[in-house]
């Protein structure tokens, strides 16, 4: 795999510095798996999140398929109850934490600091932190499946694990510790990465590139990382409260002393109502970016477009109780977020306003993130109908806990958040790998994807309607839902065969699919002005910008940019030449000892006087002292690095850089 | 080596020597609000003025800090705007939970 | 979308301030000016922002904490623990004192080296450590006596539970911020001219040893002996000397150490350029002092109304 990756020209080609001696080890190596333990790169990081990401988007839409397997036929014996409750959970958390959410920190890493003109992101080495922690996160969720299912097991709960089924008294086995520790980790990992952007999209733009001139997605980025650091510290909270009940008998949700299990849900939700539309935010920004591209026109009322943006994430955070509508909280409340809901459909209705503005008279380009892209305004406003028909609370006490509400998550979260990704992984596949995918195929899978999607998807309103409730295994044959369910999990075969087809098509492009040169869709964000795929020091020169739509500005005003660019080179290189960081292990050792930690308070079986303590407490430890250590040798080694002189012209004639 | 840097230093060095002064002060101030705070839990005034009056010395506290000690008096706006969504959002967050928890579909049902 | 509007501020900033930081934390004769980065877009540094960032973050984590506290505080189950007789106001306000004066120190130490005066911002340093750890000592001194004095412990009340779980969440907070103030305090020996290699780090580390091994076991001692003058616990002043004995000594050890690598020898590597990595621990101590300032008030004060 690594042969390929280096022959595809992803992996840069030029020789590193020589490293300064230190005590400890300073890592140089250029390929193999040290390369990419001790990575800062923002894309190789990046192109990491993506391939994990789409290594989950499997395995949860494996657990999908075996879902809808079971619920084929009434009475149905694929999957036990016990299996069934398995598979949802793990659907549910696997998709949301482990594909969608690391997809999109896959563009965040290796899209934004290009399209603000930046060599990296602010903080390297916290970034390369942040990836392998969400490894240690994906591994702590996932460790389950290969230890023995009574005393262990993958997590059941489902993937908002309420109270007090989460409790030792109902859950007992390590399954729910997985997927405490699990989350908790990915929360740390998402935090620290999302601090990471903030800084970067504040303080790393190119000169002349002000808010106002930002692309949209770099302005998704933003809100994004904002709802993360604000909604996060609410689920730490919840889960280390359930934690410490599991453990150490604490009464948070523990009726018995004095607890109220309706506050999990209350401080759960307060994260998992911005946490959706962390979920939605960079897909918006991807479908601004996609959209004026192949409509070859800028994007209409972009101040607005942004303002909208921004107002969707900060008003998520006021009506997180539209979850728990039926729990009872009394009219005054429920009326209150009935109606803070309902307003988050007018921001949400005018980006969509703006997205057809941006079409309406455009020469339309049909090439496949295009495709997506009008899948995605189509299909997220269904989800959104059904969306703002739950917002009005008598209806939903209907709804509720029925298959209307999965039908409106999977109309968003697929036709919207999944369509979006799945495009902008065709529309910047040119740059980072060089590569085009064939039109036909592309379009072939998109077909595939849009029609199975939609079977399998627009009649579960229905059977959400009809009362078919959500999580139960089986049902009778004399529901009503047996037609319903047995089409939608066709749907879902064709949807699993699209979504195969799409990525055989897509690996068989990163082997061999058709070389492109640069710029391949005629662009118009800063992204596209560099070679593809990029060198490893992004830009030869940090752009001076000028407009939005940067990279338009400067194929208009070639002259201009020029004489900038040179006079730019000259002092750059006076100054020393481009500097880049050093490489670093100790974020992946902090990584490790987290890991350690991690699975020493989950996975061993102790109470205070069980001998397993010693193994627990011991496990735990060690595993601090690693991460500890980490950190130490982190801050001991400093932000240095080295300096890059890049020969040769700037017009996709690159040579290898001479270094000192 | 050149320095650039130098070029954007706006002298601002008047107001460090009395740094030290206005925190000494400061800190004092401080200790002493926590004094009335804590004698102020016992006098005889309704409790709806002493809790007035705490969250208010409270609040005095926590804005000398944030602005003389962490600086924000005298740092770019965009620190107090980061930190004050925060802190917002946290305060709007805790005074929702606490009406939902205080209405009375929220009670606990008589035994 | 047709009108064009006079560009606003297309002016590039300073000549190629926008070259990497790293380029401009090389060799400066001149003043560093501790307000204004040039390397960035906005002209704060990077390190405070994310500090500033971190804490909006932080203010959302201990706002949830707090308000599960007020939640349970609101309709509080019968039988249950009464805070005003378990609470003991004096050591509080004590303890609420001290974190107030160390945040004072904090300051003082930032304005140091600001001014490149590594001395004054070691003994500022120091200063705040130690107000940390005399915060943290009655933090253990108060919960220790609501375990044992008043039966409250973690798991038997709602109180316990949301009490320990609270003060006991600032309270790693403090020590997190005394590891890394301590951290700070010895990388400030770092020489600037010396052999480096294993020397310098294991002078690094064992300097690290002292000092940490000195707070530890000072502040077991000084509990015990305070324990001890109260007979908490059955240990009385007779057996504190024996009881006491290796700790004491490893706390002398520790404490001649801390001495020993204070020694000057030679230019350290440590001055003004440094000054945004005490100014960004100094705003995570401050936000510390800070969140205790709302607990004081919303946990303990409020319940004696």
């Amino acid at each position: 795999m690594d042969d390929a990756l280096h022959k595809s020209g992803f992996l840069p080609k030029e020789e590193k510095a020589p490293a300064k001696t230190f005590v400890i080890w300073r890592p140089t190596a250029q390929t193999g798996l040290m390369s990419w333990l001790t990575t800062v790169d923002h894309k190789k990081i990046g192109f990491l999140y993506g391939f994990f990401a789409l290594i989950f988007f499997l395995v949860g839409g494996f657990e999908a398929l075996l879902i809808r397997t079971q619920l084929m036929f009434p009475n149905n014996t694929v999957l036990t109850a016990q299996q069934y409750n398995r598979m949802f959970t793990m659907h549910g958390t696997t998709m949301i934490f482990l594909a969608v959410m690391p997809l999109g920190a896959a563009f965040f890493n290796i899209i934004m600091p290009l399209q603000i003109g930046a060599r990296d992101v602010a903080f390297p080495r916290l970034n390369a932190f942040s990836l392998w922690t969400f490894c240690a996160g994906a591994i702590i969720l996932n460790i389950g499946w290969f230890l023995p299912a009574l005393h262990y097991g993958p997590p059941d709960a489902g993937w908002f694990g309420y109270s007090p089924l989460t409790s030792k008294t109902f859950t007992p086995s390590h399954a729910t510790d997985f997927w405490i520790l699990g989350l908790q980790l990915l929360g740390v990992a998402s935090i620290a990465a999302a601090l990471n952007f903030i800084v970067t999209i504040i303080n790393m733009r190119a000169p002349g590139l002000t808010m106002m001139r930002l692309p949209v997605f770099v302005w998704m980025t933003l809100v994004t990382s904002f709802l993360i650091i604000l909604s996060f510290p609410a689920i730490t909270i919840a889960l280390v409260e359930v934690m410490m009940d599991r453990n150490f008998s604490t009464n948070f949700f523990e009726v018995s002393g004095g607890g109220m299990p309706i506050l999990w849900q209350h401080l759960f939700w307060i994260f998992g109502h911005p946490e959706v539309y962390i979920l939605i935010l960079p897909a918006m920004g991807i479908v601004s970016e996609i959209l004026p591209c192949f409509a070859r026109k800028p994007l209409y009322g972009y101040p607005i477009v942004v303002f909208s943006g921004a107002c969707i994430g900060f008003l998520g955070f006021a009506v997180w109780s539209h979850h728990m509508f039926t729990t009872g909280m009394g009219a005054v409340a429920t009326a209150a977020f009935s109606l803070a809901t309902m307003c988050i459909a007018v921001p949400t209705g005018v980006k969509i306003f703006n997205w057809i503005g941006t079409l309406w008279g455009g020469h339309l380009q049909m090439r496949t993130p295009m495709m997506f892209a009008l899948g995605f305004i189509w299909m997220f406003m269904i989800g959104g109908f059904s969306g703002i028909m739950h917002s009005a609370a008598p209806a939903d006490a209907q709804q509720q806990d029925s298959y209307f509400v999965v039908a409106h998550f999977h109309y968003v979260l697929i036709g919207g958040s999944i369509f979006a990704l799945l495009g902008g992984i065709h529309y910047w596949f040119p740059l980072i790998f060089g590569r085009k995918v064939s039109e036909f195929w592309g379009k072939l899978s998109f077909w595939l994807i849009f029609v199975g999607f939609n079977v399998t998807f627009f009649p579960q309103h229905f059977l959400g309607l009809n009362g078919m409730p959500r999580r139960t295994f089986t049902y009778d044959a004399n529901m009503g839902w047996s037609t319903g369910n047995f089409v939608s999990t066709m749907g879902s075969y064709l949807l699993g065969l699209g979504i195969v087809t799409y990525f055989a098509v897509v690996l068989y492009t990163y082997f061999k699919g058709e070389r492109v040169g640069r710029d391949v869709w005629d662009g118009r964000t800063l992204e596209w002005s560099i070679p593809n795929p990029p060198p490893e020091y992004n830009f030869r020169v940090i752009p001076t910008v000028h407009a939005r739509d940067a990279w338009w500005y400067e194929k208009h005003h070639q002259e201009e940019i020029a004489k900038e660019k040179a006079a730019l080179e000259k002092a750059e290189a006076a100054h020393g030449g481009i500097h880049m960081p050093f490489q670093s292990i100790y974020p992946f050792v902090a990584s490790c000892g987290i890991l350690v930690a991690a699975f020493g308070v989950t996975a061993v079986d102790a109470d205070w006087e069980h001998p397993g303590i010693h193994l627990k407490l011991g496990l735990t430890l060690v595993g601090g002292a690693i991460m500890l250590a980490g950190i130490y040798l982190w801050a001991l080694e400093g932000a240095e690095g080295y300096h890059l002189h890049p020969e040769g012209d700037d017009h996709g004639h690159d040579s290898p850089a001479e270094k000192h | 080596m050149s320095a650039p840097a130098t070029t954007a230093v706006t002298a601002d060095h008047g107001h460090d020597e009395s740094k030290f002064h206005i925190y000494v002060q400061i800190a004092m101030l401080l200790a002493v609000i926590t004094g009335v705070e804590i004698i102020a839990v016992y006098l005889p005034f309704p409790k709806w003025t002493i809790v007035t009056a705490l969250v208010t010395l409270s609040t005095v506290k926590f804005m000398f800090v944030i602005f003389y000690f962490m600086h924000l008096r005298w740092d770019k706006p965009f620190c107090t705007i980061l930190f004050f969504i925060g802190l917002i959002l946290a305060g709007g967050t805790m005074w929702a939970l606490l009406q939902l928890f205080s209405a009375e579909a929220a009670l606990p049902l008589p035994t | 979308m047709g009108t064009t509007r006079p560009p606003r501020n297309t002016e590039p900033p300073p000549f190629a301030s926008h070259l990497s930081p790293f380029l401009l934390m090389t060799s400066h004769a001149a003043t560093i000016d501790h307000h204004h980065d040039p390397s960035t877009s906005t002209g704060i540094p990077n390190k405070k922002l994310l500090m500033w960032a971190f804490l909006a973050s932080d203010c959302m984590f201990f706002g949830t904490l707090i308000s599960t506290h007020l939640i349970y505080r609101l309709h509080p189950p019968a039988g249950g623990k009464v805070p005003t007789q378990v609470f003991d106001i004096q050591l509080t306000s004590f303890s609420t004192f001290i974190l107030l004066m160390s945040s004072l120190m904090m300051a003082l130490a930032v304005n140091a080296i600001q001014k490149g005066n590594v001395k004054s911002c070691r003994w500022s340093l120091l200063t705040t450590i130690f107000f940390g750890t005399i915060f943290l000592g009655c933090q253990v001194f108060e919960f220790n006596n609501f375990v044992y004095e008043h039966d409250m412990t973690i798991s038997n009340s709602l109180l316990g539970t949301t009490f320990f779980t609270l003060t006991g969440t600032h309270g790693c907070h403090v020590a997190i911020g005394v590891l890394w103030l301590g951290l700070m305090y010895v990388r400030s020996f770092k020489l600037a001219h010396g052999p480096g290699g294993a020397g310098a780090w294991m002078k690094n580390l064992l300097h690290l040893v002292a000092l940490f091994g000195g707070i530890v076991l000072t502040t077991k001692v000084v509990l015990g002996l305070v324990w001890s003058l109260q007979d908490f616990q059955g240990h009385s002043m007779a057996t504190f000397a024996s009881r006491e004995f290796l700790s004491i000594a490893g706390a002398l050890v520790a404490l001649g150490g801390m001495f020993w690598f204070a020694r000057p020898a030679g230019e350290v590597e440590f001055n003004e350029k440094h000054a945004i990595d005490v100014e960004s621990m100094g705003l995570y101590w401050h936000f510390v002092d800070i969140v205790w300032i709302v607990i004081f008030t919303a946990v303990y004060l409020l319940e004696y109304l």
